[in-house]
């Protein structure tokens, strides 16, 4: 296992300084999103279920910002913030939380349960984890086979890395030295089970010596380490290299869904991460620190992303929801309903 | 692909020979080299299809229908897995995402439960939740009768006419086996093609060499025609039906064979056509009784053709219980012909 990280050199800083402001911008997005979301789940505003990723966003902007607009990203649930990285339109992602007809998957889905494959090249979230893994494979296959030097990344949890599923596709993927990125997102808790409950080694990135591929441990709160790991792996995946394993480390900071306390989580760890291990406080002070941007600058960016949640939620609103007369629509290929603008006549009040 | 196949010399009997050579003298084929000709052409016409699954490459499966397949294909469109059914199906799926065109072999259909998650759960509602097209053949081999036992003889087809988004064919002759694996392989949607076992080598028939010859999904065919009862059945169970029909026929009995040929879509048509005209419906099956594939046909004829019966709809069908092996249990489990007749002659007698 190793947990070296080699930065490029691009003078004293990784990456050019706009793309570490886009980083610091996707950062302070996916958390506003995250706090503003539950908010208005809490105020009994937004209908269905929310999966805050609060704590986790250096892994969820860390593994999808080297990703090619061509590679594509496996996920699950609690990793919006990863899709959000790989390009979603926000308008689009509230109106599936409101179920609404502009959203990416016209309220045939709802909440995180979502995906933009033929546009950011993202799998709609399935919640039966890791049910994205063996899809991956095949992505990678198509890939290989194509010889066309795309990349597959798949996200999952700690919780996943109990299913015979995850076993099943690593060691496809190593068999056939696909072109693939596995990522674990280890926030330590899968629901309310700790991680001593779901495997016995003392880390998840060892296990992928049993599938003889490179397995690194991250740290989450450092958006750069996570970075610099997954853009490693998606480059030896993309020159032939076969699959990497990344296990990254944080803690989920909120329950598993919205109505879930998470009164099983202990308080001192879960303070000891919320005042030490923040991704995205933790980069905005590197940033300060550095000087790619001032204070003011970080505060107008902060304004901005206001404004984009505030835009994106009266896109949601206006958005009229399907129609129910098309609920038995695109099942099939054939009925052309996915080929064609769907029907706008839903209104905006819930029937 | 880094995993080759090992070269193996073409000329041995199978390896890199297409299907059609193997047709019997008189040219007919077997419902076995049906499906196999009907991969290979599909695989002739369009790179994108591809097959995948376990043992299918040098071994040419566990039945012998993609015998050399590999060595004419080769390895990256004949892939060999390890035993991993939820990654065959996802794998199948990813890659159709991509714009391949994958036809994945089950061993057995009993061991599509292994990949039961992929199937019901991704491949199913994938589409009618995205839009996104995924064009995958599920292949399998299904049905008892050929002492299997519990794990080898299972009639899946229930499960998967029960997971909307999934199309189910089960063909019960050659000229449909290969014409409904065609359009499987050519339709944007994914199909469960369940192919009977106890078929494969029994039932031979002239069989098109068109290479478009095709077979359209959701279209029952009427094997024989009748006045008196109609058979309404699918898979292994239509020669049961066909045999018991010419028994009855010199007892005075006219029966009709409605063969459904595809489970979903189910061709409600043809079915209901046949009740108008005879009056009374056996509905027959090889999936369990209780809530099986016929449970859906008796409540359509209730439903829309109760004007015209005469007399109860009549379903037989395993019992709800496993297959089991000893033959005198596999026997009483499935249904005999002499049962066929038996609940003919007493719906005729309404």
């Amino acid at each position: 296992v190793s947990t070296e990280v080699q930065m490029p050199d691009v003078g004293d800083r990784p990456l050019p300084d706009d793309r570490l402001k886009e980083m610091l911008h996707l950062l302070k997005l996916c958390r506003y999103f995250d706090e503003r979301m539950e908010a208005l789940y809490r105020q009994g505003r937004l209908p269905g279920a929310i999966y805050s990723g609060r704590g986790q966003e250096g892994t969820h902007v860390g593994v999808a910002f080297p990703l090619e607009p061509q590679d594509s990203l496996f996920v699950t649930h609690r990793d919006l913030s990863a899709q959000l990285t790989k390009g979603l339109d926000l308008k689009r992602v509230m109106a599936q939380f409101w179920g609404r007809i502009d959203g990416y998957l016209r309220g045939r889905d709802g909440n995180s349960h979502i995906g933009d494959w033929n546009g950011s090249r993202t799998f709609a979230v399935i919640s039966h984890l890791p049910i994205a893994y063996p899809v991956a494979v095949g992505a990678a296959f198509a890939y290989q086979r194509a010889g066309d030097r795309r990349v597959a990344l798949a996200i999952c949890g700690d919780g996943a890395t109990s299913n015979g599923r995850w076993h099943e596709a690593i060691n496809t993927s190593s068999v056939f030295q696909l072109p693939v990125v596995w990522v674990v997102n280890n926030n330590q808790f899968a629901y309310s089970t700790p991680n001593p409950v779901e495997f016995h080694t003392p880390t998840i990135a060892e296990r992928a010596s049993a599938y003889g591929i490179p397995g690194v441990r991250v740290d989450g709160a450092d958006v750069l380490e996570v970075y610099g790991a997954a853009r490693d792996a998606i480059e030896r995946a993309r020159t032939g290299g076969g699959p990497t394993l990344i296990e990254s480390v944080s803690l989920r900071w909120r329950g598993h869904a919205g109505h879930d306390p998470a009164k099983y989580m202990p308080t001192e760890l879960l303070e000891h991460y919320m005042a030490e291990k923040d991704p995205v406080r933790t980069f905005e002070e590197w940033i300060l620190s550095e000087g790619v941007m001032t204070k003011d600058d970080v505060d107008a960016m902060a304004e901005r992303i206001e404004q984009e949640f505030d835009e994106g939620y009266a896109f949601a609103q206006s958005s009229p929801f399907p129609e129910p007369g098309d609920v038995t629509k695109g099942l099939w290929v054939e009925d052309g309903y996915w080929d064609a603008e769907p029907g706008r006549a839903g209104g905006t009040e819930a029937g | 692909m880094s995993a080759t196949a090992p070269q193996v010399e073409a000329g041995a009997a199978g390896h890199g020979a297409e299907p059609r050579g193997k047709r019997s003298e008189d040219g007919q084929a077997t419902y076995l080299i049906a499906i196999a000709e009907a991969l290979w052409e599909e695989m002739e016409r369009d790179e994108r299809v591809y097959m995948l699954g376990e043992d299918i490459g040098v071994y040419g499966g566990a039945f012998k229908v993609t015998e050399g397949f590999i060595e004419h294909f080769g390895a990256e469109r004949v892939v060999d897995t390890p035993i991993a059914e939820e990654t065959i199906v996802g794998m199948a799926v990813g890659s159709a995402m991509e714009g391949l065109r994958p036809v994945a072999e089950f061993q057995y259909a009993d061991f599509m439960s292994s990949g039961f998650d992929e199937i019901t759960t991704v491949l199913a509602r994938y589409h009618y939740r995205t839009g996104v097209r995924l064009p995958v053949v599920l292949r399998a081999p299904s049905g008892g009768g050929v002492r299997a036992s519990n794990f080898h003889s299972t009639n899946p087809e229930p499960w998967f006419a029960h997971a909307p988004g999934l199309k189910v064919v089960c063909p019960a002759f050659p000229s449909d086996a290969k014409g409904l694996l065609k359009s499987a392989v050519r339709d944007d949607n994914p199909v469960v093609y369940l192919e009977h076992k106890w078929i494969y080598r029994r039932i031979k028939e002239h069989v098109s060499e068109d290479p478009d010859f095709l077979v359209p999904l959701g279209k029952a065919d009427v094997k024989r025609q009748g006045t008196d009862v109609s058979i309404v059945t699918y898979g292994a169970m239509v020669h049961k039906a066909l045999e018991a029909a010419e028994n009855l026929a010199g007892r005075g009995v006219s029966a009709e064979v409605v063969d459904l040929r595809s489970i979903v879509p189910l061709d409600e048509e043809t079915v209901l056509d046949s009740i108008a005209k005879t009056s009374r419906a056996l509905v027959l099956y090889e999936s369990h009784r209780f809530l099986g594939v016929g449970a859906e046909v008796a409540a359509l004829i209730a439903e829309r053709a109760f004007e015209h019966l005469d007399a109860p709809v009549v379903r037989l069908a395993p019992p709800n219980t496993p297959v089991p092996f000893s033959p005198p249990l596999e026997d009483a489990y499935l249904p005999q012909v002499a049962d066929i007749e038996a609940a003919v002659e007493r719906l005729s007698a309404w």
